[in-house]
């Protein structure tokens, strides 16, 4: 039994030595400031160096690179925001109706069109130039195969065409969380009072995605204004501002002139991504969290022409994606430019002897980023969204930002940052990883502040009640109990990692060349055979990292829930 | 007196939510601080607690001034109205979880731990998940997990507030007694009347964050300071055990 006398003399004590007090309030200062400052400087700094570099020049300040940005780039200029208000509303329309054409199936249609969104999602990026090069190109199966036609799809239509496709699985995700957030009662009740299925439409669900359309549209601005791959690769020369910034900055071009010509992507960014901000903030206010059906009960079929518009729009950008994906496994073990089918394997071959440490270093990046970036979200919102550092939303917005930076703005930014001592980190694997982690790191917070929440404070109250200083309550209650949501960032890490250009090809060195880098150049440079092995390749194995970790933690929970021991009832 | 609260104040902005708090209590007493919600009893409590600075007044626990120490140091232990019991750990864990910051080697650890699980009736249930127990037995781990680090001063807001009306009555008793037992220091907070009589040594009765009256419950059930505390009671009568304790107490008829 316990010994009363003993309990109150209260011999033990948490020992409240210094040395192990400092080390804590140490230790969590330094925690603190590494995420804080992490921030500032892998953000806000490189951004701070393109600002500032864009007015330079030999004699001091100036105004000068602006000026000639305005005189030489003019067409460019217009050229990006021509191709961006194109692809931004024709990709808006088409990513509405394909969200609702994926809300509206169930069954196996559900199944077969969730699994192409999921393939999509994990693709690398130029799969759709290739292929569509494949296709339609100037030795094009469909164009010049099938049809005879001799036709020079290089131009600003093929641009917006492979945009605007590529973009709409992002959007379409988007959208389709508004959607499972319309209230089915309302559907149902409406249906109920004989409201046809194209009223419904109209006057319930697309009020429903309104935010979720400004949204899509300004994020798609944001996205065609930044990239640089499609328009280097099938606009001929027709080049938009940023692929004029790569193409110039691959032919040793003026830094100075390229950082004021990224300041002309990144005020408009900048300013798109605060509005965008604010519709985001509106979109999750009105959010219902209860739980009802995945699928909208609307049934297109039934729902006049629009509906049948809707059908056939959405089975055509599947089949359109089905082709896409056909053409990219297939070119991988096809001679490039036979008639019929020819089977090789020397484009998987060239690849595995000359690209091999490539994929694995890619692979071996992919796993640091999202080992450590994920650690890094964690703790990053931990101190912003619990422990309520001071300026904590200006943290929170610098964290952000990369989500809406031009990758042109980072990968410049991150060469003006860190070219020169204390500093010097280009031409490393570090400056990689780090600009990797950053880019990423907008989304993860997003995901761990979702998870954080869920966290009750009184399981921090408690472990510091009981004697835990504070780096061992992020220890012992804050990492064990944000463990799902850093598999979710660990998945979203991982295919990023293997998946994104962002600013990639500005970083890359001889020594640290990546799977994506080797993919651009191998399109870029007309290997089309190599391009779509290395493509395969990385859908291949992400896919596969994805279905293991999946398993693994399906695996775990299973393991935990169903435990020997069942419920049993009240004792006492 | 062993816990002694000085002129306490706290505000949130321009709100006070708690003002120019005094009261002082034995050792080995149990005292209730009851109020309707909202009234401060949380705050105060995080305050004894080291949760909350208080803007102004001291708090003095056994002589010493613990005002300015971080819950860490504190000797106070506190049982959580959620309970905040480690979901990823088990209920041994979870149990032994402050005995680690005290230097006592795992073996000690872990037969103290069982020494408590079994002074709350969950010996049984050492390697259980938090989530296979019930509502009441994860309140009871709260309990041996506060109890186990041998605090001078325990603190539970609301505990029973989240278990059903008959198991709220039996674990009543049941902390009583264990307190009587281990002669433990404990202030309880909670907004039941009935509760509070049964259960404390001493009362005090809080509104918008001052305190009204401070007693034994039967000198506030007699002598009531004035109508909001009586009105706020609301008794009609007190049924008396043998021992010359309160048995039940029967409430006034509610409009
Ligand atoms: N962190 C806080 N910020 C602002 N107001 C608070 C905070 N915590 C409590 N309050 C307010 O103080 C008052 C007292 O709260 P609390 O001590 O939790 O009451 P009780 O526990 O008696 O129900 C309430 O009106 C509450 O809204
Ligand atoms: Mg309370």
């Amino acid at each position: 039994m316990i010994d009363r006398k003993k309990l109150l003399s209260n011999t033990e004590r948490v020992s409240q030595n210094t040395l192990s007090r400092y080390i804590d309030m140490i230790g969590d200062h330094a925690l603190q400031f590494l995420v804080l400052g992490g921030v500032v400087l892998f953000i806000f700094y490189p951004l701070f160096c393109v600002f500032l570099r864009s007015f330079h020049s030999a004699d001091g300040f100036t105004f000068s690179q602006y000026a000639k940005v305005i005189t030489e780039e003019s067409t460019a200029l217009w050229r990006s925001v021509f191709v961006g208000s194109f692809t931004s509303v024709l990709c808006t329309i088409l990513s509405v109706v394909f969200s609702l054409f994926i809300s509206t199936r169930r069954g196996w249609q559900k199944i077969i069109f969730t699994a192409l969104l999921i393939v999509i999602m994990v693709s690398p990026p130029f799969v759709s130039s290739i292929a569509y090069i494949q296709l339609y190109g100037r030795r094009g199966w469909i164009t010049y195969n099938l049809l005879h036609l001799n036709i020079m799809p290089y131009n600003q239509w093929g641009i917006i065409a492979m945009q605007t496709i590529s973009f709409v699985p992002i959007n379409a995700l988007m959208l389709n969380g508004l959607l499972a957030k319309i209230d089915r009662s309302v559907i149902n009740s409406a249906r109920d009072l004989g409201a046809k299925a194209k009223d419904i439409l109209k006057d319930v669900v697309l009020p429903a995605l309104k935010p979720g359309i400004i949204v899509c549209l300004l994020l798609t601005f944001v996205r065609s204004l930044a990239d640089y791959g499609t328009p280097a690769i099938i606009g001929g020369r027709f080049r938009t501002l940023a692929s004029q910034i790569y193409i110039q900055f691959m032919g040793a071009g003026n830094i100075d002139k390229a950082a004021a010509m990224n300041m002309f992507l990144l005020v408009p960014s900048l300013i798109l991504f605060f509005i965008y901000r604010h519709f985001m903030k509106k979109m999750n206010s009105n959010s219902s969290s209860r739980r009802q059906d995945a699928h909208l009960n609307l049934p297109l079929h039934k729902s006049g022409v629009i509906g049948w518009l809707i059908m056939g729009i959405g089975l055509l950008y599947s089949l359109i994606m089905t082709l896409q994906y056909s053409s990219i496994f297939l070119s991988a073990i096809n001679r490039t430019g036979s008639k019929i089918f020819s089977f090789t394997t020397e484009y998987i071959e060239k690849v595995f002897t000359y690209n091999a440490s490539t994929l694995y270093r890619s692979l071996l990046y992919a796993f640091i980023v999202s080992i450590i970036g994920s650690l890094f979200a964690v703790i990053f919102s931990y101190y912003v969204e619990r422990r309520k550092v001071r300026f904590g939303s200006v943290f929170d917005c610098i964290a952000t930002l990369p989500y809406m930076i031009p990758g042109t703005c980072f990968g410049i930014g991150f060469i003006l940052a860190f070219n020169s001592a204390p500093l010097k980190i280009t031409g490393t694997a570090l400056i990689l990883i780090i600009n990797m982690l950053f880019k990423q790191l907008p989304t993860t917070t997003k995901m761990c502040a979702a998870s954080l929440s869920q966290i009750h404070v009184a399981q921090e109250n408690s472990a510091r009640d009981l004697g835990a200083g504070r780096l061992a309550v992020i220890k012992d209650v804050i990492l064990p109990g944000m463990r799902p949501a850093m598999l979710t960032c660990f998945i979203y890490n991982f295919t990023s990692s293997m998946t994104t250009a962002g600013a990639i090809l500005f970083l890359v060195a001889p020594k640290t060349l990546l799977a994506v880098f080797k993919l651009f150049d191998a399109t870029y440079t007309g290997e089309y055979g190599v391009a779509s092995v290395i493509a395969s390749l990385i859908i291949i194995v992400v896919l596969l990292v994805e279905g293991l970790v999946f398993l693994l933690t399906s695996y775990l929970e299973k393991h935990n829930v169903s435990g020997t021991r069942t419920y049993q009832k009240e004792l006492w | 007196m062993y816990l002694e609260l000085e002129h306490i104040k706290k505000s949130f902005g321009d709100k006070t939510v708690v003002d120019d708090l005094s009261f002082s209590l034995e050792q080995g007493k149990l005292l209730c601080i009851l109020g309707s919600s909202g009234c401060g009893k949380t705050t105060t409590l995080n305050m004894i607690g080291g949760f909350l600075r208080p803007d102004s007044g001291r708090i003095i626990l056994d002589g010493q001034d613990i005002t300015e120490m971080t819950p860490e140091y504190r000797p106070v232990a506190t049982v959580f109205q959620s309970y905040g019991l480690f979901p990823h750990m088990n209920v041994i864990q979870n149990v032994t979880y402050g005995l680690k910051f005290r230097h006592i080697d795992r073996k000690d650890a872990i037969e103290r731990g069982e020494r408590y699980l079994d002074l709350v009736g969950l010996h049984e249930y050492s390697k259980y998940r938090i989530d296979e127990l019930s509502g009441g037995q994860q309140q009871r781990v709260a309990l041996a997990r506060a109890l186990a680090v041998e605090p001078k001063l325990c603190l539970l807001d609301e505990p029973f507030s989240n278990l059903d009306a008959a198991l709220r009555v039996k674990m009543r008793v049941e902390l009583k007694k264990l307190q009587e037992e281990l002669g433990i220091t404990m202030v309880f907070v909670t907004h039941d009347q009935e509760e509070a009589i049964i259960l404390s040594d001493f009362m005090t009765i809080m509104d918008q964050g001052r305190l009204v009256q401070m007693d034994t419950p039967e000198n506030i059930y007699r002598n009531p300071s004035n109508s909001y505390v009586s009105e706020f009671l609301g008794l009609k009568d007190i049924v008396w055990g043998e021992d010359g304790k309160i048995m039940k107490v029967i409430a006034n008829e509610k409009l």
